[in-house]
């Protein structure tokens, strides 16, 4: 069924981009807008796919790329937080720098130039649900789906409530909307700055490995796509709020997973391709707008 | 997200220290790529040395390095205009690429006319083109107070796209399977300084815009207010600027030099659009204007610092193993430090004391 395999490939789709938003709406509530997701992800494709032919094993494999996404996390948080470097130019610089990194590190090691393959790569296992599976549409959206995922959409309503009910996700928006009066109130601003980056890098690498080991079974330098920054739009998109900023993920799955099936057939994929960062401007502005007209209306 | 990235504080501080301000992150950049290059088995010293004689060591090779640095120079002015307002202009990329396929599209359409006529109109086309690509977010910026970041740096993602799937459809060469233009006119190609080499007029061009913007920011009106703007834009506000037309109106000039950058690389070098146009020149420019610390010579030395690593870095690979991915670490890690405050720990005792 056609109409099954769209949807299967979006949730897909969806998954690495749904993983990395969290993590960085979670990083922008603490303060800190991390357009260096992309890097983070980078790192983590690359030592899931690695450790995944080390250990055939999958889960040590994430825990690997998780650690590798908040190696980079914390050393991008650092340069903010403790040099005070601004945090765009610094989340450019890592784009570059670990980019550079990455395929300094496989024609060194691997003498390959952008491409990593090996052996005995410990894929992501699928969940079949039995009976569901074979259900139209809701078999597509519930069965043959690897743990992450289920992890990434099980992430949606613990970081609502992690935010809303938590001491320290309070402590995090309050870090976030005022340093001072949190400094004032005897929290340590910068450290949970550095904390929320780190689970922003944490979250990016395992979206990474979900690329590298889970989708793909092998690294490219390309790997990302820019995922990175569709996660930016989406959690920009969503406002900084858990469902929305899933939503949006899943809409951007959609398109993708769209476009790859519309390829060849007369809608042009570059152009599909633009629509989340389209719709991003528009909404920043139609925001913008409201907020002057609540302002005008106000005595 | 403020917008004080180009050294605020530089006038409380001696003048020989804010000439060697820019040293520092060089210094730690290098230093940290050569802890890389260390690791990977290579002696970090043989390798800065090889790539300083591949970058300047014989006149072919510092034409080569002149014309790797003209779109630096471009970009990184297009950007260190804008972040003088006080606008957080990264969307210096895309305008390139929105520039080059103006300037190639008049470049292969009007064949007839002389060159006289025709590179300059394919020149204003970029230019035209490249501004247009700032008006939004400049309008948004200034009128409701939108995130400039993110809007520039989403309409990169949408120049590059778009732009693709032009020269994949309707301005594709016919007969041609990749991505591409046809090749201009030869009337519309910018005259080359010292053949063979790539060096053309479009250096003389970034040269010429470098001394013209050194004579606005420090001699004109329009320049000190613009610095004002970018520095405190409530008090410029109270003493009668109108920043917000002043936003717009340098995000417009940022526009216009980024889309000349992508003019003046499908006229000189490329000679026609391809997809894939810039290797990131527009992100690079914004270390160039970051390490130049805003200022004409600063940004020209930047730029050179960059062309020569990417040019020497190109042909490193044919005399040595080393990869030539050593060249993104360092402007990587050096975007990183230009904005670090290195010296604060310094700055703050001697405050103190």
């Amino acid at each position: 069924m056609m109409i099954d395999n769209v949807i299967h490939a979006a949730v897909v789709m969806t998954t690495p981009v749904l993983l990395a938003a969290l993590g960085g709406l979670i990083n922008r509530v603490g303060g800190l807008v991390n357009i260096g997701l992309d890097s983070m992800m980078l790192a983590g494709a690359l030592f899931g796919l690695i450790v995944a032919s080390m250990t055939g094993s999958w889960p040590v494999a994430l825990l690997a790329a998780a650690a590798a996404g908040g190696v980079v996390g914390l050393a991008m948080s650092l340069a903010v937080t403790r040099l005070q470097a601004n945090e765009i130019i610094v989340g450019l610089g890592f784009l570059v720098a670990v980019a550079g990194l990455v395929r300094f590190f496989l024609s060194s090691a691997y003498g390959s130039s952008g491409t990593l393959s090996l052996p005995d790569v410990a894929r992501l296992p699928r969940i079949d649900i039995p009976f569901v599976a074979d259900v139209p549409i809701l078999g597509a959206i519930l069965s043959g789906h690897d743990p992450l995922t289920w992890a990434a959409w099980a992430m949606v309503p613990i970081t609502v409530w992690f935010l809303a009910r938590t001491r320290l996700g309070l402590r995090l928006r309050a870090v976030g909307a005022a340093p001072q009066a949190a400094r004032a109130l005897g929290l340590n601003p910068l450290a949970l700055r550095d904390l929320s980056t780190v689970y922003a890098g944490v979250m990016s690498g395992l979206a990474g490995a979900y690329l590298s080991i889970g989708v793909v079974g092998i690294f490219n330098e390309g790997i990302t796509a820019g995922r990175g920054f569709i996660a930016l739009a989406a959690f920009y998109f969503g406002r900084n709020r858990p469902w929305a900023t899933a939503t949006c993920a899943l809409l951007f799955g959609f398109f993708d997973a769209f476009q790859i099936r519309m390829q060849g057939r007369g809608i042009p994929a570059e152009l599909v391709q633009t629509l989340p960062y389209v719709m991003v401007i528009v909404v920043l502005t139609a925001v913008a707008v409201a907020g002057r007209r609540a302002r005008a209306r106000r005595p | 997200m403020s917008a004080q990235v180009l050294g605020s504080t530089s006038f409380e501080r001696p003048r020989w220290l804010r000439i060697l301000e820019p040293l520092g992150p060089l210094a730690a950049a290098f230093a940290l790529a050569a802890l890389v290059l260390f690791a990977a088995g290579h002696n970090p010293i043989d390798v800065y040395t090889l790539l300083a004689v591949e970058a300047f060591g014989s006149s072919r090779r510092i034409a080569a390095t002149l014309s790797a640095a003209t779109p630096l120079i471009l970009t990184g002015l297009a950007t260190a205009v804008a972040f003088r307002a006080g606008a957080f202009n990264v969307g210096v990329e895309g305008c390139i690429f929105v520039g080059g396929l103006a300037a190639a599209t008049v470049g292969f359409t009007f064949v007839g006319l002389p060159a006289a006529l025709l590179l300059p109109l394919a020149l204003v086309a970029a230019v035209l083109v490249g501004s247009l690509w700032m008006l939004v977010p400049g309008l948004l910026k200034a009128r409701l107070d939108v995130d400039e970041v993110v809007t520039t740096l989403m309409l990169n993602f949408i120049a590059i796209s778009l732009t693709a799937w032009l020269v994949n459809g309707p301005l594709l060469a016919p007969g041609s399977a990749n991505s591409a233009t046809p090749m201009i006119a030869d009337a519309a190609r910018l005259p080359k300084l010292m053949p063979p080499s790539t060096l053309n007029a479009g250096f003389l061009i970034a040269i010429a815009l470098l001394g013209l913007y050194a004579l606005w920011g420090n001699r004109t009106a329009l320049g000190f207010e613009t610095r004002l703007a970018g520095m405190n834009a409530r008090f410029a506000a109270a003493s009668g600027i109108n920043v917000p037309m002043l936003v717009i109106k340098m995000m417009l000039l940022s526009g216009a030099i980024g889309g000349l950058a992508g003019g003046i690389h499908a006229l000189g070098n490329v000679g026609r659009f391809v997809a894939g146009f810039s290797p990131g020149y527009g992100f690079t420019g914004i270390a160039v204007a970051l390490l130049g610390r805003g200022s004409a010579l600063g940004i020209f030395l930047a730029a050179l610092l960059f062309g020569a690593l990417a040019n020497a870095g190109a042909t490193i690979q044919f005399f040595s193993d080393v990869p030539i991915e050593i060249v993104d670490i360092l402007q990587g890690t050096v975007m990183v430090f230009a904005v670090a405050q290195l010296g604060w720990i310094f700055v703050r005792r001697r405050a103190s004391a």
